[in-house]
């Protein structure tokens, strides 16, 4: 009895919270002619025209420049982080440094609204010849990334047996050897979990895509947008959906395949931090 | 003898420092320079020093307050409801979770998503013509509210955050559930405490910790929201749907008020500076 009733306030929940991706999708499957008439949750005849309108008709709207731009971006804004931050962990959890100012700062940055540094960060980029560029895109992204990632190298580090670091430096290994040659690989799977949680959040970015591009590096969260722009005769649903699911769809599968990493993450830096 | 002497260690902060100090560093002090300063955007470069002119502006400004009010209530309403269905359903479930930890992914998923791309979906979800919601509801009922109209846009950013973000407070709390030990529980059931009971004297106190901290991650993320209301009303709704976030990019993008948002911008981060300077305080004490 109470087994069946936590199956179905599971299924709510699940469906409560996925709606709006549940609706998306119904309404990319729907031809032109049926969106006109049925607005409800059921398809009666499910096409593909959608989609195939949106990969194809590349003149007005070109779906794969923000998807590309989304791609670069977020794979510069998530390699940079985990460079940056990897020694950094390494420093903190090994040495003396580092543990009384800058974890702790870098750590608040998360909860710091990001907002109050776009406006000279605009004025820096414009400065710099950086706006509307996809490596601009990735430094900020780079930002957004680097306290989490910090984080959980940080705690993976600290986890690594001491030992294993006292043996290599007996036989002789700096500590950049050590660092690079028995750290690395021994946490790679928290180096894993970083990169594909980083590269999620880098995808998902909005704020600064919509202030730093504007036609050339725009990423896919902005460029959705875009579609919705009424140009006579309002939204078209049916390309706008397919779009939002092209959008959504590289994020959700990683995040599919990799969720009990990527929850490990989630509260690593609210439950360690 | 420490593995990595204090030098070493410096050299290997270096690159993360040096980049942050150029891409926040830098920008705060511009900050603080532009906002005590007469700037436009043909004198960008040659701010003129003014006083505290700009301030006043801000804190004169009636819609600035009332950003600060809807980011405030829009903070704590979403927070709150969202640890609130993410407890019941973190305890709820979890004799079915632990089971089947594969059902944790349909839960998770909306946590995947971009909160811009949400906000795009849902504009779809409650269209008066191509949207469901509204549909079932003339369907059924025979009218439907305007959703994102200036008496019900608040209402419906809260449930469209609360809906996405639900998630995450479930998750750190099904985290701190799992990790409480089974034999707590079997040994005050043995001594007769109800399910009800165990919850409450056994469980609650025990995650605690993690309550106080989920409830700060949401409040924050909530106070600072931009994403998904900009892509669902744009701010728009009468600005009843201003949060401090969206006032400060349209004090800069729409109305090119630099200075003004810039003074926005130090004061927002003074009022997160100071927030967060208790919670670390609170968490240092409590050892959370």
């Amino acid at each position: 009895m109470v087994r069946a009733l936590r199956w179905i306030v599971f299924a709510i929940a699940v469906l409560a919270m996925n709606f709006p991706i549940i609706v998306t999708l119904i309404t990319s499957l729907k031809s032109q002619r049926e969106l006109s008439t049925n607005p409800g949750l059921w398809i009666s005849q499910p096409t593909l025209d959608n989609y195939l309108e949106v990969l194809t008709q590349t003149s007005r709207f070109n779906i794969y420049a923000y998807l590309l731009n989304s791609t670069v971006a977020a794979l510069i804004g998530t390699g940079l982080a985990i460079a940056l931050a990897f020694p950094a962990a390494y420093a903190i959890a090994r040495s003396e440094a580092g543990k009384r100012l800058v974890l702790p700062i870098v750590i608040n940055l998360r909860a710091v609204p990001l907002i109050i540094f776009a406006i000279p960060l605009y004025m820096m980029y414009q400065w710099l010849g950086l706006l509307d560029t996809r490596i601009g895109l990735g430094l900020i992204l780079t930002i957004v990334n680097a306290p989490l990632a910090l984080v959980i190298l940080v705690n993976a580090i600290s986890d690594v047996p001491v030992e294993l670091d006292e043996a290599a430096k007996v036989d002789g290994a700096s500590s950049l050897q050590v660092m690079m040659m028995i750290v690395r690989p021994v946490i790679r799977p928290a180096l894993v979990t970083t990169f594909i949680f980083g590269f999620i959040t880098a995808w998902n970015e909005f704020l600064f895509g919509l202030m730093l591009t504007t036609s050339r590096a725009v990423p896919m969260t902005v460029g959705a947008s875009f579609f919705f722009a009424a140009s006579g005769g309002g939204v078209k649903w049916g390309t706008a959906s397919a779009v939002m699911m092209l959008g959504a769809l590289p994020p959700a599968l990683l995040g599919l395949v990799m969720y009990r990493q990527i929850s490990g993450s989630m509260t690593a830096g609210a439950v360690k931090g | 003898m420490a593995l990595v002497t204090r030098a070493e260690g410096r050299k290997y902060l270096t690159p993360l420092v040096g980049f942050l100090l150029l891409f926040l560093g830098f920008p705060a002090i511009v900050n603080l320079i532009y906002s005590v300063s007469t700037v436009t955007f043909e004198t960008l470069r040659s701010p003129v020093l003014s006083g505290f002119g700009n301030y006043v502006a801000v804190l004169n400004d009636r819609e600035f307050w009332s950003s600060a009010w809807f980011s405030l209530r829009f903070g704590i309403l979403t927070a709150s409801a969202e640890c609130l269905i993410g407890l019941f359903l973190a305890i709820f479930l979890a004799p079915l979770l632990s089971k089947r930890p594969v059902l944790m992914a349909p839960l998770m998923l909306p946590l995947m998503v971009a909160p811009a791309m949400v906000g795009l979906m849902y504009r779809l979800v409650l269209h008066e013509f191509a949207g469901p919601v509204p549909y079932y509801l003339f369907e059924w009922f025979g009218d439907s509210p305007a959703f994102l109209d200036i008496d019900n846009a608040f209402r419906t950013l809260v449930v469209v955050e609360t809906l996405q973000w639900t998630p995450f407070a479930f998750l750190l709390f099904y985290m701190a559930y799992s990790a409480i030990p089974l034999d707590v529980r079997e040994a005050s059931s043995l001594d007769g405490a109800s399910p009800f009971e165990i919850v409450r004297w056994i469980d609650l106190p025990l995650m605690k910790p993690t309550l106080v901290i989920a409830f700060f991650i949401r409040f924050i993320d909530g106070f600072r929201v931009f994403d998904n209301v900009y892509a669902l009303t744009g701010s728009g709704a009468g600005g009843s749907t201003t949060s401090l976030s969206i006032y400060i990019y349209q004090a800069f993008f729409k109305e090119g008020a630099i200075g003004k948002a810039v003074a926005a911008s130090v004061v927002l981060f003074l009022a997160s500076f100071i927030v967060l300077h208790g919670l670390n305080r609170l968490a240092g004490r409590r050892k959370l």
